[in-house]
Formats: structure tokens, sequence, C-alpha cells
């Protein structure tokens, strides 16, 4: 089964959201942690600082149009979004999601959807261990390396370098700079000595 | 269970006993007896609508009564927000700083985790403390003032400059994440401490760590749905009416 995977969910009608609290908590190994009515102002930004696993988004509650929400969402990187849609939607917005729940289907058939779903996303191996360039990378970042100045050290481009990056705080459940300096530090992946004056 | 301001204030204690620091936010401590909510409320000279809110928004995440909130003044709202934010560095970030001080003696034999777990914890504090004191020196005066040209209906050169320059909207812009440090302690404690001696210790101070976060998060949702969609909409209706011929 590998990690918990963490649900966000937008949707203004509250029976919707506890409806779907109580499917999705049958479904092991995922854990709502969040709603959102959708009248939150700058929503994008926080469903951003959530960094969660999935997103199931009801078009209908966002103020702005569900397409330009979308495009800010695309820049969030790899969070699965499904919609979730009456019947009746137009065909033109259920194909800007590549996922979508439809309210009026069965339990079994709501859940099966988001497990198939997610089962194809989780890569096989270990989530948890490092890979060597992730701890090269890590111990970089952690003497107070810029992406760019890793990126240029190690010969890789700057996306690569953010990638990794991304992949590290997701593996290690660590997100900021600090924290990640603590990881490496209790581990012994770098000595006090080298940190010099790179801490901040 | 939604609270009411007929309910006994010892009986929703009982309830939920998580909400003694929210109720001392309000000058309410403990040995009230059989009284009920409203009562205590009179004797305390609070509204009880007020009081019954926060209440409720508190112990139940899924309750938020938007409208009635709105309702509210915003002078009333940051007086609250206000208070909480002494807590917060008066009381929770002291008792935490407190429990891992005792982390050598009791869970921890290698004294340099100690130390980067308290520098660590050190460094959020001074984070949290630093955005506290923005919101209460720039934010807040700034939404009092708003909220009083806003009854009054006119507007001075200062607040004009204010709409105009640095609107709400851009304080919301620059919001820290001051909670993604909180989360990485979490994960230190639950994932990578090197063989601790005993848990206990570290539950307790994990037990800090959920019940900070929990009021971090109320109170983040105050700010977010009701203060900032409110002062925007001040700030509009100010726009529309007063800069033409100002």
């Amino acid at each position: 089964m590998g990690e918990i995977k963490t649900v966000i969910v937008v949707e203004r009608n509250y029976l919707m959201q506890a409806g779907l609290e109580a499917m999705l908590m049958e479904i092991p190994g995922l854990m709502m942690v969040k709603t959102f009515t959708g009248d939150e102002v700058s929503l994008a930004g926080h469903i951003r600082k959530q960094q969660a696993d999935v997103l199931i988004l009801n078009p209908l509650a966002l103020k702005e149009d569900p397409i330009v929400f979308l495009r800010k969402l695309k820049q969030i990187g790899k969070m699965v979004v499904f919609g979730l849609m009456e019947k009746e939607t137009p065909v033109n917005l259920q194909s800007h999601f590549s996922h979508v729940l439809n309210v009026s289907d069965s339990k079994f058939d709501l859940q099966n959807k988001i497990r198939s779903v997610l089962h194809q996303d989780t890569r096989p191996g270990n989530h948890n261990l490092l890979s060597k360039r992730e701890v090269t990378i890590l111990k970089q970042v952690v003497l107070g390396l810029t992406n760019q100045e890793i990126a240029d050290r190690l010969f890789l481009s700057i996306h690569t370098v953010t990638t990794h990056r991304k992949n590290i705080n997701r593996k290690l459940g660590i997100k900021t700079v600090s924290g990640l300096t603590v990881y490496a530090l209790m581990n012994h992946l770098v000595r006090m000595e080298e940190m010099g004056g790179a801490t901040k | 269970m939604l609270i009411n301001k007929n309910m006994k204030l010892a009986d929703v204690i009982h309830h939920d006993y998580t909400l003694v620091p929210v109720i001392n936010r309000f000058g309410i401590h403990l040995g009230f007896g059989n009284f009920t909510i409203q009562e205590v409320c009179k004797e305390h000279n609070i509204s009880t609508g007020f009081f019954v809110i926060i209440l409720n928004a508190f112990h139940d995440p899924h309750y938020f009564p938007k409208e009635r909130l709105q309702s509210i003044r915003l002078n009333i709202l940051i007086e609250y927000l206000q208070k909480a934010h002494t807590d917060f560095l008066e009381d929770k970030i002291p008792e935490i700083a407190f429990l891992i001080e005792k982390m050598p003696g009791e869970c921890l034999d290698d004294r340099k985790t100690y130390l980067l777990i308290r520098n660590f914890f050190l460094e959020y504090s001074t984070e949290l403390k630093n955005h506290i004191t923005k919101e209460e020196e720039r934010v807040y005066p700034y939404v009092l003032k708003l909220e009083e040209a806003f009854l009054k209906g006119e507007t001075d050169a200062d607040i004009k400059k204010q709409i105009q320059d640095y609107p709400i909207s851009a304080y919301e812009a620059e919001h820290e994440n001051v909670e993604e440090k909180l989360f990485d302690l979490k994960n230190i404690i639950i994932k990578y401490l090197p063989k601790p001696k005993s848990d206990k210790l570290c539950f307790q101070i994990l037990r800090e760590i959920f019940s900070l976060e929990k009021e971090l998060n109320e109170h983040a949702r105050i700010e977010d749905l009701i203060i900032v969609p409110k002062v925007e909409a001040m700030e509009n209706a100010l726009k529309l009416k007063g800069f033409g011929n100002g």
C-alpha cells in the first residue's frame, strides 16, 4: 500500500463534503485533510500550500472560470485532480479534467474509480529511501546552495534539480531547508563543521 | 454537538476541554459553577452571540457560519485574534520550548540531536513571532482604520494611499508559510529521532504541537474566510465612493 495519500476537496455543499469524507474514509490509505468551499481568496495558493496528493474539485464551487483555475493548478505539479460533476455538465468542461467523478454514480463505482486512478500512480520501489542522487542534492541544499548553483555543480538542468527537491520533500515529509538540515545532521549526511557559515 | 447560549458552560467544557484557553481569551476563568453561557457572558460583559460562534468554530472545524461571522465588527474579531496571539507567544511556545529543554535527560542521549531540535524550534518561534508582529503592527491597524472609515463613510489621504499602494491582497500574497516548520518538526520527532530512550516526553511534545497547530488553523480560518473578504469588500466600496472627488 505504501504511504498515506492526502486528499483535499473543493465543494460548496456541506452535505456533499460530508458524503465525500464518509466515502473516502473507507478507502485504505486515503485521508481527507482539508475542505474548501470555493469562496476562499487566492484558493489556488491555499491548495498549493496543502501539498496534497489528490484534489477533488467541483468546478461549480469556483468563483472564477474553472478552465483558468485548472491552468493555475497545473503549475502545482503532481497532484491528481478529479472533477466532481453532474451527468449534465457540459462535455467541454468535463474534458478539461483527466479524471471525472460523477455525483450520481454508486459508491462502489466512485471508490473503484478513485482506487484505480491512484493505483496507476503509485510507482514501485521504496518510497522512503532517498536515492544516491537525492542524497547528493540534499547535501548541497543543506550547505546553502541555490538550485541554480546545484545545477551548475552537478551539471544538471535547473528543472531536474527542482524535481529532485520535490521528491526529497515528499519522501522525507520535510519541506523547509532548516528541517532538511536537522535531518541531514541527525543522519550524519553532513557534518557540523562542513556547515560553516551556510546556516541562516 | 452544536453549542448554544442556554447550555451550562461547565457541560460544554466537559464535552470539549480544549475550549478552556478559548474562554480564557474572553476573560472567563474556571470556577463558573452551574451558570449558562448567556449568564456567564452577561457577567463578563461580552457579546453572547460572538462567544457562542467562536466556541462552535473552535469545537468543530466544519462549523463556519459565514454570514453570522461577517456581521460581526472587525474590531471585535481583531481583539479576539490579538488575544490568541498573546496565547501563542506567551503560553504555547514557551510550553513546547520547556518540554524540548527536558529532552536530554528524559529521552535523548545524544546532545547534538537535542541542540538541533532546540535550535530548529527556536527558528520556528522567531518566524512565528515576526509574522505576528507584522500583523499587529501593520495589518491590524490598517484593518481597524479602514473599518472606521467605512462606517463613517469618509476616507482620508492616508487610507486612500494604502488602499491603492498596499491593499489587503498584497499582504495575502506575501503570507508566509509559518506552518511548514511545525509540520517538519512533527515528522522529525515522529520519524527521525535516533532511538529515543522514552516516548513519554515526545508524546507530550507532539500533543502540544498538534494543539498549537489546531489553534493556528482556526486562527487562519478566521483571517482567510472572514477578515480578508470583508476588508476587500470595504476597500472596493471606498474606492468606488471616495476616490473620484478626493
